[in-house]
């Protein structure tokens, strides 16, 4: 999909989002949506499976996000999802971050870590980063275990990798 | 006892018998030689000239065979040396075409020998080209595999004694160290 349609998409779910007086939460739940859509080939195949009627993949974002999610994000997913948009889900949940980042002069910093952070530590890394940045920060956090252990902060074009994925990686290629 | 004797005796003598056993007498001798002259003469002036004719003729014909004999020989002897020229030249080219196959036939021997060599030492070098790059190539992919089974070891015994302690521990030691980076 054209840059312009992802934008469009994004803004419309913003404004709604927005409208609703659920932007962060709904901003947060499409956040952590976004990052299970692409680690989870089953899901993404699911939603994207243009044989299967856009019902019955709405059901399935349903019955995912019924309980875990505001209804507004829910009714935001399958919308996008009923529409045949499913393929950029991804890109225009992290547009409409990034909008709604801008919207309070924040800087998106997405967190990779292998355990959930406490919300002090999410206070403390938010913090630690806007001080190493120079800029406030929207911290989203991803348990993603392939990290095996420490964190990977992506702000922007910087990228500040404390992982042992990634210290394990250099020792192969010295290997 | 001859006609004359027989005359002359009168026909008393016995004509079996000569006065003389071996000559006649004069007379007949006389006439007998006349005429003998008078024929001899005729033959001599009548048949003489065509005689000598003849043996002028057998003469030169005789003679002219014999040069054409003579022409033969001589021809025969020319044919016979050509023939032998020719059989010496022929043995001469035979000889410089055996001696040219000779020769091309050692080139060729020898460019062949060369060559073969050439390929030989080439294969040689390219066949121990390719076992000294297949043993680098075999050394590198087990140091990789092995590179690669002691990375994937690493990383299962690391994400089994990683607990939620030394977690912990990495994050906090990322806050402080990104926290310190300003």
């Amino acid at each position: 999909m054209s840059d312009a349609r992802i934008e469009g998409y994004a803004r419309a779910l913003f404004e709604i989002a927005r409208a609703e007086g659920t932007l962060d939460e709904v901003e947060d739940e499409l956040f952590r949506f976004a990052r299970s859509f692409e680690s989870s080939d089953a899901l993404r195949n699911a939603l994207t499976d243009e044989t299967v009627p856009a019902d019955r993949r709405q059901g399935i974002v349903e019955s995912l996000l019924g309980d875990r999610a505001t209804a507004t994000t829910m009714q935001l997913v399958s919308m996008v999802i009923g529409s045949g948009r499913g393929r950029d889900l991804p890109e225009i949940i992290d547009s409409l971050v990034a909008r709604a980042s801008r919207s309070k002069d924040l800087e998106v910093a997405e967190v990779r870590c292998a355990v959930a952070l406490s919300d002090d530590q999410k206070t403390r890394l938010a913090a630690a980063l806007a001080n190493a940045t120079g800029q406030p920060v929207n911290l989203k956090v991803v348990v993603d275990p392939s990290v095996i252990g420490g964190v990977v902060a992506t702000v922007g074009d910087t990228v500040i990798d404390g992982t042992v994925r990634t210290r394990l990686d250099q020792l192969k290629s010295r290997l | 006892m001859n006609i004359h004797g027989f005359v002359a005796a009168g026909g008393d003598i016995d004509p079996s018998e000569s006065v003389h056993w071996l000559w006649p007498p004069a007379a007949e001798l006389i006439y007998g030689g006349i005429a003998s002259l008078i024929i001899f003469s005729l033959l001599w002036k009548f048949a003489g000239p065509t005689a000598k004719k003849g043996m002028a003729d057998r003469t030169a014909r005789i003679q002219a065979d014999l040069d054409a004999a003579d022409a033969a020989v001589t021809g025969a002897r020319q044919e016979a040396e050509e023939i032998r020229r020719a059989a010496g030249d022929i043995n001469a080219e035979r000889s410089r075409l055996l001696a040219e196959a000779d020769a091309q036939a050692a080139d060729i021997l020898s460019d062949g020998r060369a060559r073969i060599d050439a390929e030989v030492a080439e294969l040689e070098a390219r066949a121990a080209a390719d076992a000294a790059s297949m043993g680098d190539r075999l050394g590198d992919e087990l140091r990789a595999q092995i590179v690669s089974l002691s990375a994937e070891v690493t990383q299962r015994l690391l994400a089994e004694t990683l607990d939620d302690a030394a977690q912990q521990q990495m994050i906090e030691g990322f806050i402080q160290k990104v926290g310190s980076s300003s």
